[in-house]
């Protein structure tokens, strides 16, 4: 019933953005981000499109796929875009000489200009940040996170259980939702429907769901804290990697092109500004 | 009732790096009132076949007919196909869910629409059925012990009636003790009531002692489908595929080697003892 929900998005094919280290392609997305808000003029637009296009291509993930990732942002992006039409001062638009006003609704140029940025703009954080999340397991994804916290744990931030937390939880995700699954289709043979009647029948109808499944959790739990005893878990003081992140080749020539990205969206601003 | 399932084919996760074909092309009948033992290794595909057969997935191609209906035609009633066939998943006791046992065992036919008059009946009876005491049904499922937790959990599902009943290994986990009472109680129940059975097991044991036929699972598909003394008997194929023989077959085939024959088709303990002592008596009148 609900096999369909795949956990994150690891897309797993062999492509040069699948071997950069972690910690490379976090900074990266977070360079990006910035980037892309001082993206501006439609050739700073261009440019960074061009740029997360080639990105995707070399991820080796099926663009369809971003564009399905892109799909529940709909939404977003048509309120933004409707807001920033129609709420933002300037000079009112015109199609030949009508004046695009109706009482207080107007449409303005720069509102348009805004609207066509911010649909841009949105469209481009979500497929570029879709390529870390297509690109990194889950796993090794935390690991890049734990890394990069390590130096402020000088300040009380507590980097490692911060991770192992969010490896945990992480790694539960599609245990649950098989166990979710399971007494799912348990229920259903018992007779339980989950999608016909009114909303109160329907909410009610998860109680034979939830109820197993917080059980199943609360043990779960338990035993994993059991096992991790049991093997003398203790924080992550001096613990070591079976799989230590290192920084190869192809990390710096991935922050070379990050570089050369963040001076051409700059040389853009200065030079050419339109 | 019957059941006929024709080219049944499901595939996982289609069109992605993760597509897994789970059943390949299964065909097969099942008349009313047998007792069918399904084997596999893990991930041969018998989970998801079961499933099935009561509309809780929907096959990629192919048909399943439950007493001659066409169960995977759009407009089908689906509860009512439940109501026929039940089916007990593994470790059925982690679905308990209400405050007490009783009302965990009536939740299955009051979505069947059953009467409360009716329902009471239906559990004073089931829980004789499956062995629990009365004086349970106002406790907590909680507070059970895992034997009777998982009784309650298979009456939940026999209260529901069903013609039908599939259990996937419904008595994994359980001591001896409770596997032979489970097992009796179902024996019963198919020779009583005259309900099918399908009865999933990693223990050869268990299917030879309580089932008439047995389908063999490998890969998604159907090795062997016979009755359980042609299925035992080739056992090179069954060790191929990566399962085995009952563990007896195995001492009876060993004492044939030493000059002992016993005779054919012996797969369960008590044959075995039976076939011995006749032995033992035959050698000494001779």
């Amino acid at each position: 019933m609900i096999n369909d929900i795949t956990l994150g998005q690891f897309f797993p094919v062999n492509s040069p953005i699948h071997k950069l280290d972690p910690r490379v392609k976090i900074l990266s997305s977070l360079i990006y981000i910035v980037a892309v808000f001082f993206a501006n003029g439609f050739s700073g637009y261009l440019f960074v499109a061009v740029f997360t296009y080639g990105v995707i291509l070399m991820s080796k993930v099926p663009p369809k796929l971003y564009i399905k990732g892109l799909k529940p942002l709909v939404f977003i992006v048509v309120f933004t875009s409707a807001i920033n039409l129609f709420m933002t001062e300037g000079q009112i638009a015109q199609i030949g000489s009508v004046p695009l006003k109706l009482g207080f609704l107007k449409i303005t140029n720069e509102g348009i200009v805004m609207a066509v940025k911010m649909t841009a703009r949105l469209i481009f954080l979500v497929a570029g940040t879709s390529v870390l999340t297509f690109t990194t397991s889950p796993i090794v994804l935390t690991d890049g996170i734990e890394s990069l916290l390590s130096p402020f744990r000088k300040i009380g931030v507590p980097a490692h259980e911060l991770a192992m937390m969010m490896s945990i939880a992480i790694r539960f995700i599609p245990t649950l939702l098989e166990e979710t699954d399971k007494i799912m289709k348990a229920q259903a043979s018992r007779g339980a429907d989950f999608e016909n009647g009114s909303i109160i029948k329907r909410i009610k109808a998860l109680v034979p769901i939830l109820v197993p499944l917080f059980i199943s959790s609360f043990r779960r739990a338990d035993e994993l804290a059991l096992a991790m005893e049991c093997r003398c878990y203790r924080g992550g003081k001096g613990r070591t990697r079976l799989k230590s992140l290192k920084i190869c080749h192809i990390d710096y020539a991935a922050c070379a092109v990050m570089l050369m990205f963040v001076l051409g969206i700059a040389a853009i601003n200065i030079f050419v500004g339109v | 009732m019957s059941i006929k399932v024709e080219n049944l084919v499901h595939i996982y996760s289609k069109s992605t790096p993760f597509e897994k074909v789970a059943l390949d092309n299964i065909s097969f009948d099942i008349s009313d009132g047998d007792f069918v033992g399904i084997i596999g290794h893990t991930g041969s595909g018998k989970s998801t076949l079961i499933q099935h057969l009561n509309g809780l997935i929907k096959p990629d191609s192919g048909k399943i007919y439950i007493d001659g209906e066409d169960i995977t035609q759009k407009d089908i009633n689906l509860t009512k196909v439940r109501g026929k066939v039940g089916i007990v998943f593994q470790y059925p006791e982690y679905q308990l869910f209400e405050e007490t046992v009783y009302k965990d065992i009536a939740f299955g036919p009051t979505n069947m629409g059953y009467s409360s008059e009716e329902i009471d009946k239906i559990i004073r009876e089931v829980i004789k059925t499956v062995g629990i005491d009365e004086n349970l049904l106002e406790k907590s499922p909680f507070e059970l012990s895992g034997g009777q937790k998982r009784r309650v959990a298979i009456a939940g599902v026999l209260a529901m009636n069903p013609k039908i009943l599939i259990l996937d290994e419904p008595t994994a986990g359980l001591d001896p003790k409770g596997r032979d009472e489970i097992l009796g109680q179902i024996k019963k129940l198919h020779d009583e009531k005259n309900i099918t059975v399908i009865w999933i097991s990693h223990s050869m044991e268990d299917v030879a002692k309580i089932a008439k036929k047995v389908i063999v699972m490998a890969d998604g598909k159907i090795v062997m489908y016979d009755s359980v003394d042609n299925v035992f008997k080739n056992d090179s194929l069954l060790e191929e595929i990566g399962l085995s023989v009952p563990q007896i077959n195995k001492v009876v085939r060993r004492l044939k080697e030493k000059g002992v024959n016993l005779g054919e088709n012996i797969y369960t303990v008590e044959k075995a003892k039976k076939a011995i002592l006749d032995y033992i008596k035959g050698a000494k009148n001779d």
